[in-house]
């Protein structure tokens, strides 16, 4: 493989779980073995669905002021922006928040779930190329972050309680990060080919199968 | 210093690392188009980033949020905001934001330009610095977005009619496209030439 960074080439070679490859040129990880990666991927990618509905429809924060009881969700924050004169900010949040998320969440339980026992599922080539191309543009934790700084100006005003909406999104934080975090591209790819390549001779076993 | 993929007549896949002949045009695993450097990564790469000052000016000196309190506007700009929370001796706060609106924009784009710099040829230093300068470019970009989320959640929830309510200034909208054009340049970026003209440096 050659080095994502520095284009270094490097011969590819086996080291034990829980082990990482670095480059002898520039120090940039190259590739790591993580135990039950596919495992993990999946299960956390679950678990990030869920707590991404729970974060859409669970309430988020409650503010108490001057006899006002103010309680919205996650969700209604989206609509609420769109109604104030604020559609673009609505859709950036309703974009890097939920829609992103979500994409890359089902792209991952749809690539681990048939991987788990060498399956391929069609298009996965697409879906594995879309995953990667959001992992920057989720923005969760820095919703997260967003929300605790929102949360000290609004401590002035009024009385504030948090919600599950709020734990949700603690929950989809962390499960994100598990679940990509745990997976390593090079064995992602490789998965892929070995599965593909399966099919394709269990196609032809079972039309030699018919001719016979 | 290894010799690099490209002095090997390889390319490999910028999707799935696959190592391929040079001459090669699609991956054959992943089909994408294979490219052993990005291409214009310079140009694009300032480009966005010149983009991207353009929209850092508006958002710093327009209103990022205004707040109408009993029938009275009250403006406020990123630094403004800065500066409610150090007075209010929230001095972890106003570092947070300071650092994440104010010094990450502007260190980013200070490291982008010398990183076009260095891919050029027109300045040199220990390259592995440059890739540590750059994996961390593109670590933090996304935590600028942090005061674009504070203002929607802030205008999402306070809105008690003429008592309090909070609308979105026009510098919300800036500073979130400054950040996703800071994003584009650094993804735009090739941190493979750094290490091309110290090998041609080396050889040489």
């Amino acid at each position: 493989m050659a080095c994502h960074f520095c284009d270094s080439l490097h011969d590819v070679e086996l080291i034990e779980e829980g082990q990482t490859a670095y480059c002898n040129t520039c120090g940039s990880t190259l590739y790591a073995n993580q135990p039950q990666s596919l495992e993990r991927a999946f299960a956390f990618g679950l678990t990030g669905v869920l707590f991404l509905i729970g974060m859409l429809f669970l309430p988020f924060i409650t503010m108490e002021a001057e006899g006002n009881n103010i309680t919205i969700s996650a969700g209604e924050t989206v609509i609420r922006l769109w109604l104030t004169g604020g559609p673009i900010i609505a859709l950036a949040v309703a974009i890097f928040i939920f829609i992103l998320p979500f994409f890359q969440l089902a792209s991952l339980i749809y690539l681990c779930l048939p991987l788990l026992s060498g399956r391929a599922f069609p298009g996965m080539v697409p879906v594995t190329k879309l995953m990667q191309g959001l992992q920057s543009w989720v923005m969760v934790e820095v919703f997260f972050l967003g929300t605790l700084v929102s949360l000290l100006k609004l401590v002035k005003l009024a009385d504030i309680t948090l919600g599950l909406g709020f734990w949700s999104m603690v929950g989809l934080m962390l499960s994100l990060a598990a679940a990509v975090g745990g997976i390593d591209k090079l064995e992602l790819w490789d998965r892929i080919e070995v599965a593909y390549r399966r099919k394709k001779t269990s196609d032809v076993s079972v039309e030699g199968g018919v001719e016979c | 210093m290894l010799a690099s993929a490209r002095e090997k007549n390889k390319v490999s896949c910028h999707t799935c690392g696959r190592i391929n002949p040079l001459e090669e045009g699609y991956c054959p695993r992943c089909h994408t188009p294979l490219h052993s450097r990005k291409k214009n990564s310079v140009q694009r790469c300032l480009a966005f980033s010149l983009a991207s000052i353009i929209a850092y000016i508006p958002a710093n000196i327009w209103p990022i949020m205004i707040v109408t309190n009993l029938g009275r506007n009250e403006e406020s700009t990123i630094l403004a905001g800065v500066a409610t929370f150090w007075q209010m001796k929230a001095y972890p706060v106003a570092i947070t934001i300071f650092i994440a609106s104010v010094m990450i924009p502007a260190l980013k784009l200070l490291a982008l330009g010398w990183l076009c710099a260095l891919s050029a040829g027109w300045v040199n230093t220990n390259p592995r610095h440059a890739t540590r300068i750059f994996w961390l470019t593109e670590l933090v970009g996304r935590w600028s977005m942090v005061d674009v989320f504070v203002v929607a959640i802030l205008v999402a929830l306070v809105q008690l009619g003429n008592i309090i309510s909070i609308t979105p200034g026009t510098a919300a909208v800036s500073f979130g496209l400054m950040v996703i054009l800071t994003m584009l340049a650094a993804l735009s970026f090739e941190p493979r030439l750094i290490w091309d003209n110290a090998r041609q440096s080396t050889s040489s």
